[in-house]
């Protein structure tokens, strides 16, 4: 049996206990009183703030039952916020404004799941400090990317200006994503469409200018996958020219680096996929043990679900990937609390049904997994997540209405818990966005998390609906049934080479485009009230010019003529390590210094081979 | 019957949104179009020679992350360079093509591009009523050698698709001596998911390599869907045989059952006859039954395995093992595998026949059992 098998098991025992627990409060007085003592403690322990109105609200919102069965089914089978299963929450407070006045409150600080409650139970409660009245980093991360380094910097300031910290999110043009130089026959047209151009660290350089990569403010994204340790490489090189070696430590972000979801949907992988997985774990050693606020793999189903998936088959993949991760991971002896508090997830967020628990039961389901089989101690077992809304609910015709669609699958998102996220512009089926569209995306944020008093001012504010419910007890059935077919494969890599989640995700990708033209699934303004026959909309739109295009060419080639000579000899450095099998991430970082993201990858290509691609 | 439309699909470089083609090709299939599928993240210049060589009515590209205007552009420049804008160009990219792009891409050579909305049954519709009908003559100046190479197989495929010629009975069929000239001719068949295809890429990666002038023709064979079109997709996954040097046809069965379409034979004698150095041609994956290549125009039968066939019993079961010339066991790094090995070279000896057995591991790079595949297949006087 795979791991994924004995997660399967574990869920499903997990379920009994809670039923178990469940009874025995009922059975047996001492236990049910304890339990019913701790409810009451939290509820008197929460802190009460205040609305602009002056209405009074406590911090944490709890159903209204007092039943020592119902507590205990509660506070095991879900969690309060922060806690385990962390159905609720990965972490408590999250969105909500600082408390305008101190007091005293601070919700279950003696309660520990109750002394005699489920013992494994008992080093996940975390230590619960007062809330401080700090301002938060806002969860709001808007990708962008456009043109060259310099226009994207631009960009980045343009967006941090309207945010209290500086969280950046880099989207790379096409040549980058597949690791190719802007000079390559072919690929001109391609330069700085849909993301930015970064062929060398100077780009790099470039990109983060004027913002501080070493500050506690500061974090960056980095959304590329199949050459993804090159570009960490170049990253790390970019800080240290700036800030010196001693900044290492302190870099703050994310990279995408998921090599699994590049296989069964997204389609930029650019080595075999062992090859891929060895560069990656490479990196996550290297960056887990010198970087540790680097968050090195963001395990996404974001492009599953893009690619056509079902909400279930995409939460269901994506947890089952990084179930894969975290057993490549523990196979090469890196400690369990080393690299599985930094593993991280990204998921989408349609208008379907499902995603109104989806991130709910996928937090429930990485708790209970990476606790009970991997052994992960309370960092490790949560369900970090960054939500997008869904690109592919956005439609042409009418375009504006994709507003709303945004702000629906935001409050989807919110509702969630989803630690942090990115909204759509509404322009997004035509172009990368402009700064119009943009600049509405990330208010549309800003309106429902500060304007707005949804989420500000009490945790749990929507959880835990009877419709909510039952959504999360049929998705969760429906993802450990996904989990089972996997592991009939085998697991998930035997799955992937069977093209069982590729065949799936194509599958449903087809008939949601047939329910689209059946009338199953009305689309507004397209198959529905679409009386108004407009013509293409005038849509500004961002397109890279092609002198900005040249100048990358002549940039490169500039780079490429100064470093010809010790380019030859680091990348047979770089050769011999890799032909080793020694880790190749500390090496990586000394070649990219002198060496083009293309001559790396054409190197490390002639060594481990090409991806090829499934149909 | 009249023969079906054949169109070929792809997605440009640095462009993996495969979403939106997958779907096509699917719906297309459904409603009796061949598509030949390239694949994504796809040069220019491929998507040109494979249009071409196939022979398709139209060439149909989905972009989706920018870069179309001059993407498309190219590619009805190099189709009008070698005299093959014949071949329609057609596509889409959602909402990223706009009115304006339109304009500039048909005036340099695209005939349709569809726009965000456009649904599956207009794709359909406009395919069927624009590309269908009889191949148009080659205009003006002298075609190209794999032009009027790539006609003639479609003047064959044709010919059995309107009944004007039909497969010969068994027992008219004639035994043909194997005179290519200098031609070597290599036969590979085996179950659905032995890896026939990433084995025969690698051997022409391997023989591009070892001899720098030798020009390589490749037969592939996907099974039709009942009653509709089919898939041809063996062109996405052989990524090394996109070259230059490399002719490739992909032909669907057409409804028959054994591994081949009604015309293969007769596409076979004429790419033989063709002055290439090798011919390799692909079965669909093979029932245990199943004994194409019976007709001596093909120097070496090599039979593809899975290790994981089943019992014993079931390779007692399978015909080819009795007629191939090489037996390979693929996917030789599986658990199973050294089982396989020793009971199908148990089943070789006992038939006495001198067939060699060799192990290979095709999606690892330079894979041994490879090499030595290819050692087998080019020694003299085999």
């Amino acid at each position: 049996m795979s791991k994924l098998g004995q997660v399967v098991e574990a869920v499903e025992n997990y379920n009994e206990f809670v039923l178990k627990e469940v009874k025995r409060a009922r059975t047996d007085e001492a236990f049910g009183q304890q339990m019913v003592d701790r409810w009451n403690d939290v509820k008197a322990k929460t802190p009460i703030g205040t609305a602009p109105t002056g209405l009074k609200l406590p911090r944490l919102a709890l159903p209204e039952i007092d039943e020592a069965g119902e507590i205990t089914r509660y506070l095991l089978g879900e969690g309060l916020p922060g806690e385990f299963p962390f159905t609720n929450g990965a972490y408590r407070e999250m969105y909500l404004e600082p408390l305008r006045e101190l007091e005293a409150g601070s919700y279950g600080k003696a309660g520990k799941n109750g002394k005699n409650g489920h013992a494994r139970n008992g080093r996940n409660s975390p230590k619960i400090a007062a809330p401080k009245a700090v301002e938060v980093e806002e969860p709001t991360r808007l990708f962008s990317g456009l043109g060259l380094a310099e226009d994207t910097n631009a960009r980045f300031h343009f967006l941090t200006g309207h945010q209290r910290s500086a969280r950046l999110s880099t989207a790379f043009d096409g040549p980058t994503l597949y690791g190719i130089d802007s000079d390559a026959e072919g690929v001109f047209g391609k330069i700085g469409e849909g993301g930015l151009a970064i062929d060398t660290y100077e780009d790099m350089v470039r990109l983060y200018d004027g913002f501080d990569m070493g500050s506690a403010a500061f974090s960056a994204s980095m959304t590329i996958s199949g050459p993804a340790p090159i570009i960490m490489a170049m990253y790390i090189t970019a800080a240290k020219k700036r800030f010196g070696p001693q900044v290492v430590p302190n870099l703050r972000g994310t990279i995408q680096a998921d090599i699994f979801k590049e296989v069964q949907a997204q389609n930029e992988t650019i080595f075999p996929t062992e090859a891929s997985l060895r560069f990656l774990c490479d990196m996550i050693e290297w960056t887990t043990r010198e970087m540790p606020r680097w968050y090195p793999v963001s395990i996404s189903g974001y492009h599953i679900g893009e690619a056509g998936a079902t909400p279930v088959q995409q939460a269901a993949y994506t947890v089952s990937n990084g179930f894969a991760y975290a057993e490549m991971l523990a196979a090469r002896g890196i400690p369990v609390d080393q690299f599985a508090p930094r593993l991280s997830f990204f998921l989408d967020c349609g208008l379907d049904v499902e995603y109104i628990a989806l991130a709910r039961v996928s937090r429930r389901i990485w708790a209970i997994g990476m606790r009970d089989v991997f052994g992960a101690g309370p960092k490790g077992q949560m369900f970090k997540l960054h939500t997008q809304t869904s690109g592919r609910s956005l439609v042409a015709a009418e375009f504006k209405n994709n507003l709303t669609r945004t702000a629906a699958e935001l409050m989807l998102a919110y509702m969630n818990g989803t630690n942090s996220c990115h909204s759509n512009s509404a322009d997004e089926p035509f172009t990368t966005p402009s700064e119009e569209w943009i600049r509405l995306a990330a208010h549309g944020q800003a309106i429902l998390l500060d304007e707005s008093g949804i989420f500000k001012h009490t945790m749990n504010m929507l959880s835990g609906s009877p419709g909510m419910k039952a959504v999360e007890r049929a998705v969760e059935a429906a993802m450990l049934e996904e989990f089972r077919q996997i592991e009939e494969f085998g697991g998930v890599l035997p799955a992937i080479e069977h093209r069982y989640q590729r065949s799936q995700i194509q599958n449903a990708a087809h008939r949601y485009e047939q329910q689209i033209y059946d009338g199953t699934r009305p689309i507004i303004a397209l198959t529905k009230y679409n009386d108004l026959k407009d013509e293409m909309p005038e849509v500004k739109m961002v397109r890279t010019p092609r002198a900005k295009k040249q100048l990358q060419v002549d940039r490169l080639a500039k780079f490429k003529k100064r470093n010809a000579e010790k380019a030859k000899h680091a990348l047979d450095k770089l050769a011999d390590v890799v032909e080793s099998g020694k880790n190749c991430f500390p090496t990586l970082i000394e070649v990219v210094e002198v060496c083009s993201l293309g001559q790396i990858t054409g190197r490390l290509q002639d060594i481990v081979g090409h991806f090829r691609p499934m149909v | 019957m009249a023969a079906p439309i054949r169109v070929l699909t792809a997605v440009p470089i640095c462009d993996g949104h495969d979403s939106a083609i997958n779907t096509i090709n699917l719906e297309f299939i459904r409603h009796g179009i061949e598509v030949v599928y390239l694949g994504y993240h796809r040069y220019a210049t491929d998507m040109v020679r494979a249009a071409i060589q196939e022979d398709v009515k139209a060439l149909g590209i989905s972009s989706y992350n920018g870069g179309h205007v001059e993407f498309f552009s190219e590619v009805a420049r190099l189709l009008r360079k070698q005299g093959a804008d014949y071949i329609k160009l057609f596509g889409g990219g959602g909402g990223t093509i706009t009115g304006n792009d339109d304009v500039i891409m048909r005036r340099n050579g695209v005939d349709k591009i569809f726009f965000a909305g456009t649904s599956l049954a207009d794709m359909v519709d406009y395919v069927h009523k624009h590309y269908g009908g009889p191949h148009k003559p080659f205009r003006g100046s002298k075609p190209n050698a794999d032009m009027q190479l790539a006609r003639k197989l479609t003047e064959i495929e044709d010919a059995y698709a309107n009944g004007k010629k039909k497969r010969p009975t068994p027992k008219g069929r004639k035994s043909k001596k194997s005179n290519h000239g200098q031609t070597r001719v290599f036969g590979f068949t085996g179950p659905g998911g032995a890896g026939k295809t990433t084995l025969i890429d690698e051997l022409v990666l391997r023989l591009l390599h070892r001899e720098p002038k030798a020009r390589i023709a490749i037969l592939s064979h996907d099974p039709s869907v009942v009653g509709a079109g089919a898939l041809l997709g063996d062109r996405a996954t052989m990524i090394n045989s996109q070259n230059e040097r490399v002719f490739m046809r992909s032909m669907a069965t057409r409804g028959q059952a054994g591994g081949l379409s009604p015309a293969t034979e007769d596409c076979l004698m004429l790419l033989a006859g063709s002055g290439f150095d090798y011919v390799i041609i692909e079965t669909v994956g093979t029932g245990q039954e199943a004994m194409p290549f019976q007709t001596g125009l093909v120097h070496k039968t090599i039979l593809v395995m899975n290790p994981d066939y089943g019992s014993r019993l079931q390779l007692q079961k399978i015909v080819m093992l009795d007629l191939a010339d090489i037996v390979v066991v693929n996917k030789s790094d599986q658990e199973r595998a050294r089982t396989a090995t020793s009971e199908i070279g148990r089943r070789l000896d006992q038939n006495k026949q001198s067939q060699i057995l060799v192990s290979t591991v095709a999606n690892r790079h330079r894979d041994a059992g490879v090499d030595e595949l290819c050692d087998l297949l080019t020694e003299q006087n085999v």
